[in-house]
């Protein structure tokens, strides 16, 4: 066990070290890293000042040795548009936002992909089975962004129920509802289905049999004893989901106007304040590769095969 | 026809090698049994739009109309005008040309690295295997829609750069599949003899491995259409896509959403016409895998 968590923590270093080098040689061989990094105003001492800090006259070795020595002390460089605030305050500011917002989806997500699969197996191929499938259909062949503005046509529009932009800060709890449903969608409709049918498995598998046989309830054998077994492809999946559910977030924050890190990254990226992206992209990287980590090392605590297979 | 009694034996002779009118439909019927006509019907019509654009269009998909901004649907214009008075209709049918391009050219991209990365990886296997999976991890735990909106916006937005980063941060997929293949492939005993037969690693590549792959990668890209599309469309939605004025589904939702409150034909129409794109290539899709891969099979 030891020995797996050391070997995928070296896989995430080895991951983040990718990302870095990327943004590294992007910066770099796109042009003069200067014209990203400075205002188009910038006086000549703004100049000099960052081409000493960044050490932008010495061989790109040299440069690259500087860049990671800066990272490591996570020092990304001052913001522009934030009145020179470091870049990693400014993404640690708007990053509660975010998990508001993915918290949320993810839950209900979870919630009603977990309900509707579990019914959908144990009624199948009737209407409700049937209705479910294409739900499950449309979720995955809608993007984010057109569910969001059916969902603020409808119920900002139409109904005038919900508000349609906004952050938690202004909105309250009534903000939070739409955007959330708007990038749960997407997984309640990847949840059902892996459900459904890891359901229809482990309802058919002889422990099952044994424990109907034994006189347990229905209720009891479906929702504890089956579903605990059926829900672990469900964790297989969240590591795939959650870099989906980041890139969910970019979009869902800009139709909602939502204060977190995916419109921070956007709206940086239209003023070119490319420290702040730097560090958006890096840390959301990182926080992927973290959870990742955590996942799979939970995922191998709990069976055995995935350890020894390595 | 009523003459063609006397000289019937010859006739018959000629014709016998190639079927008949009847035999060939139901050839095709039975190729198509099972498959999902409306899908196909709808790419087809996609397709078609796309390639004919120019022709089918009613009206210049760029072109400003100061007369007629945000008029609803009407006889004249099926699907309305936006708030610049071009034609829904026909930016939906020009869009169509972008999404398709970017599409298949960003499978095309990604198909071509992961089936290159696959074969070196599965055929070479030892450090290089395990260098290349390490690096197909890595990319797939990329927050990748940022990473591309960043990457887009670095080199410009354009058609090519779109292309290139979404072809170029799907390949995991194809690397991972397609490399499970290949190991299976080359432990079968056809590869052996080939290889005791002293073929090199590039014949095996070529005339064993390649040909027993198609399928599988047919089915995978016909799968990863859909997801490019959406890839694109949101690019555009975030205005890192492709360039304005062209018409892109991306673009154009997100130019309605400033006028949802009056025109809701501006992001109704260019979003079902997306989502039923994407269901039929996903349809059509499962129906592929299910038609090339032997285990289902079921002629």
């Amino acid at each position: 066990m030891g020995y797996y968590i050391v070997k995928r923590v070296g896989q995430g270093i080895v991951t983040l070290w990718l990302v870095t080098l990327g943004v590294f040689a992007l910066l770099r061989l796109t042009g003069d890293p200067l014209s990203f990094l400075l205002p188009p105003d910038a006086t000549k001492e703004d100049r000099e000042y960052m081409i000493a800090a960044y050490g932008l006259n010495k061989p790109l070795w040299q440069q690259y040795l500087v860049f990671n020595k800066n990272l490591m002390a996570g020092r990304f460089g001052e913001s522009l548009r934030f009145n020179s605030r470091d870049a990693l305050e400014v993404f640690l500011s708007r990053l509660p936002a975010t998990l508001q917002l993915t918290c949320t989806a993810m839950v209900l997500s979870l919630v009603f992909g977990v309900v509707l699969g579990v019914l959908s197996a144990i009624h199948p191929d009737t209407l409700f089975d049937r209705v479910g499938k294409a739900l499950a259909i449309l979720g995955q062949s809608m993007p984010v962004f057109w569910v969001g503005i059916l969902l603020i046509l409808l119920f900002t529009v139409y109904l005038g129920w919900l508000p349609s932009a906004g952050g938690i800060e202004r909105l309250g709890l009534k903000g939070l509802i739409l955007p959330s449903v708007t990038l749960g969608w997407l997984f309640v409709a990847a949840h059902m289905r892996i459900v459904r049918s890891s359901m229809l498995d482990a309802l058919d598998a002889d422990y099952i049999k044994m424990v109907r046989a034994k006189g347990m309830p229905r209720r009891i054998v479906i929702w504890k004893h089956a579903l605990k077994n059926a829900a672990i492809p469900i964790f297989t999946l969240f590591a795939v989901n959650f870099a989906q559910l980041i890139s969910g977030a970019v979009v869902t924050e800009t139709i909602f106007a939502w204060p977190g890190v995916g419109r921070l990254l956007v709206d940086s990226i239209f003023v070119r304040d490319y420290t702040v992206v730097q560090a958006v992209v890096f840390f959301s990287a990182a926080f992927i590769v973290v959870i990742n980590i955590v996942v799979d090392v939970t995922y191998a605590w709990l069976d055995p095969r995935i350890r020894i297979a390595g | 026809m009523i003459r063609s009694g006397a000289d019937s034996p010859t006739l018959v002779l000629q014709q016998s090698p190639r079927p008949g009118v009847m035999v060939v439909l139901w050839r095709v019927c039975s190729v198509l049994r099972g498959a999902p006509l409306f899908s196909l019907a709808f790419l087809t019509l996609a397709i078609g739009g796309a390639v004919l654009a120019p022709r089918v269009a009613p009206y210049d998909p760029i072109q400003n109309n100061p007369l007629a901004t945000l008029s609803p649907p009407s006889w004249q214009y099926l699907m309305g005008t936006d708030h610049l008075g071009r034609d829904i209709l026909s930016r939906v049918i020009y869009g169509a040309r972008i999404s398709l391009t970017v599409g298949f050219l960003a499978v095309f991209v990604s198909g071509v690295a992961g089936t290159v990365i696959a074969m070196v990886s599965g055929v070479v296997k030892g450090w290089v295997d395990t260098v290349l999976m390490r690096l197909t991890d890595a990319f797939l735990s990329l927050p990748y829609l940022m990473v591309a909106v960043t990457v887009v916006s670095l080199l410009g937005p354009s058609l090519v750069n779109v292309i290139l980063v979404i072809g170029l941060l799907r390949w995991m997929t194809y690397a991972r599949t397609i490399r499970g293949e290949v190991l299976r492939l080359t432990e079968t005993d056809f590869v052996r003899l080939a290889h005791v037969a002293g073929t090199t690693r590039v014949g095996i590549i070529q005339r064993h491995i390649l040909p027993n792959i198609v399928n599988t990668l047919l089915v995978l890209s016909t799968l990863d259409v859909a997801s490019a599309v959406i890839t694109e469309a949101s690019l555009s939605f975030l205005g890192l896509g492709v360039p304005r004025p062209l018409p892109s589904w991306g673009t154009m939702l997100s130019e309605s959403q400033t006028y949802v409150f009056t025109a809701w034909w501006m992001p109704v129409f260019p979003g079902v016409t997306i989502t039923l794109l994407v269901m039929s290539i996903n349809f059509t899709g499962d129906w592929l895998r299910d038609r090339l891969d032997p285990t289902r099979r079921q002629l």
